[in-house]
């Protein structure tokens, strides 16, 4: 066993230098592809911090003044539920100031300053509210009624926040995926014609091989292992650009003035962590699948 | 040890390369199949390591029905076969040491088996103290040894030979002759297709003759014709 394994590596690692300039272009194609992928995925989380006050359908958002009594809370909480007809009183939420407050550590991401001047004592409590009418005009009206109701601080609508950045979202993620998963195809192709080139430049020996009675595995093994390192190298190289990337993009954002919302798009250093594994799991994948495939097609050199 | 019962193989749908071959190859005999180019000596070899398969008849190997071998144990048959191919088919970027060596890794054998059978192996061809040499430094009838050497370093039950003395003059012929005759007297079961009238006649063994796929003769101590 232990000679399969040592003979696998030393030929890995020999073709791997013999095609030493398609090996690479394939690893730089792998890396651009997988840096793009990465890349979406940062984009999404970025503008899911601007968006999280109004995930599912919440389309108004009742904020409640951190010194206001319990009666303004509980009036405020019944005029609300007095409506069925046009909120869906089931789906009525209201974030406490310590859940408001986590939620604002996302929101504020890369604010620190203004992060620094919430606490759990003075951010304000929150309804989440999602109306039953698609009536710009009427959601505005009931907005006003609201903002009226003693302890109450403001209204924020989503129509004004949550538009313009979901339809940017979408559009950005949507160019973004079908491009980083263009440039994947492209990148197992690049690894696919790379196997496939070794295994031509190598079809006697592979002759001699098979006649000599070596397994259809044992041949293919140090071709997948190859395609597979390809892939790797790749998403190693990626996630180098990524972190730079995001370091980059951190820095740049803690020049925008507090308050323009561009702080929320600060992602944190974990979930770029987390991203890193997965394209290095993609990497590995499509390098070991391109090459798996190539290596089984071309076999019969 | 090998036996084609009314074997016919096909390329494309109607030109056939063997036409209804029938015989009987029993263990530690040394048979030459003759005829001219395209006659079928090679297709009825490679039909015997199962680099072909028949459209129709049977060919039994070591009792087994290779046609029915799944793919996946088509590699252990081929361990138990060694091949000596016209243009010798070796490893150029590797030592003599290393080409015969290569037919052991593959199957896995472990270092000290290596070690210990490649300079054996090397001994009997006669190349023992050309182990470092790469084929390139080699002349024709040693880079045939060679790979003589690799087909047999598996001690395999049969040795398949395709032309091996084709691209050689008649004296370095002669000696590869000697060799394979060598080998066979050890029991290994030889099968070499050839159109080199003098080694046959010289030879005197089984002689199973071809003509457009079909079997025209099959004597014992046959001469060419």
């Amino acid at each position: 066993m232990f000679a399969r394994i040592s003979y696998a590596l030393r030929e890995t690692i020999a073709s791997f230098r013999r095609n030493i300039t398609l090996s690479a272009a394939a690893v730089l194609t792998s890396a651009v592809s997988l840096l793009l992928v990465g890349t979406t995925f940062l984009i999404q989380r970025a503008f899911d911090n601007l968006l999280v006050q109004w995930r599912g359908d919440v389309g108004m958002i009742v904020f409640v003044r951190p010194d206001a009594s319990e009666e303004q809370l509980t009036f405020i909480r019944q005029t609300l539920e007095a409506q069925p007809n046009v909120i869906n009183v089931k789906k009525l939420d209201y974030l406490d100031r310590a859940a408001s407050f986590e939620e604002a550590k996302r929101v504020f991401a890369g604010d620190r300053t203004t992060l620094s001047l919430l606490t759990v004592e003075t951010i304000p409590s929150q309804f989440k509210v999602i109306p039953l009418t698609t009536d710009p005009a009427l959601v505005r009206g009931l907005a006003d009624q609201y903002r009226n109701l003693p302890g109450v601080q403001g209204v924020a609508l989503a129509e004004d926040e949550f538009d313009v950045i979901s339809t940017m979202s979408s559009f950005v993620r949507g160019v973004t995926i079908t491009m980083s998963l263009i440039l994947l195809g492209v990148a197992v192709t690049l690894i696919w014609n790379t196997i496939r080139t070794a295994m031509v430049a190598r079809r006697n020996e592979i002759e001699v091989m098979k006649l000599v009675g070596a397994t259809n595995w044992f041949i293919r093994v140090p071709f997948i292992l190859e395609g597979l390192t390809q892939g790797l190298f790749g998403a190693v190289v990626s996630c180098g650009g990524l972190w730079t990337l995001n370091q980059a993009w951190t820095s740049g954002v803690a020049g925008f003035k507090t308050g323009t919302g561009v702080s929320s798009l600060v992602v944190p250093g974990s979930y770029v962590s987390g991203v890193m594994i997965i394209l290095l799991v993609i990497g590995a994948l499509a390098g070991g699948i391109g090459s798996g495939i190539a290596a089984s097609k071309f076999l019969d050199v | 040890m090998i036996r084609f019962e009314n074997v016919t193989k096909l390329y494309g749908s109607d030109v056939a390369a063997v036409r209804e071959a029938s015989f009987d190859i029993p263990k530690g005999e040394f048979v030459f199949l003759v005829g001219p180019s395209g006659s079928g000596k090679s297709t009825l070899l490679r039909l015997m390591n199962r680099q072909e398969r028949p459209e129709r008849g049977t060919v039994w190997v070591a009792g087994a029905n290779i046609n029915e071998l799944a793919d996946s144990r088509v590699p252990y048959l081929r361990r138990g076969m060694g091949n000596v191919f016209q243009d010798y088919k070796l490893l150029m970027n590797k030592t003599v040491f290393e080409n015969v060596a290569f037919s052991l890794q593959v199957i896995g054998r472990p270092k000290h088996v290596i070690r210990q059978q490649v300079p054996q192996v090397l001994e009997l061809v006669g190349l023992a103290d050309k182990e470092d040499r790469f084929p390139s430094q080699l002349s024709g009838g040693e880079q045939q040894r060679v790979s003589i050497a690799r087909a047999f370093v598996n001690r395999p039950l049969i040795m398949l030979a395709d032309e091996p003395t084709g691209n050689l003059d008649p004296a370095t012929g002669e000696e590869i002759m000697s060799l394979l005759d060598s080998i066979n007297r050890t029991g290994t079961t030889v099968v070499m297709a050839t159109h080199d009238h003098r080694v046959v006649n010289a030879m005197r063994r089984r002689v199973i003759q071809l003509d457009r796929g079909l079997v025209v003769r099959d004597q014992e101590r046959g001469v060419y014709e």
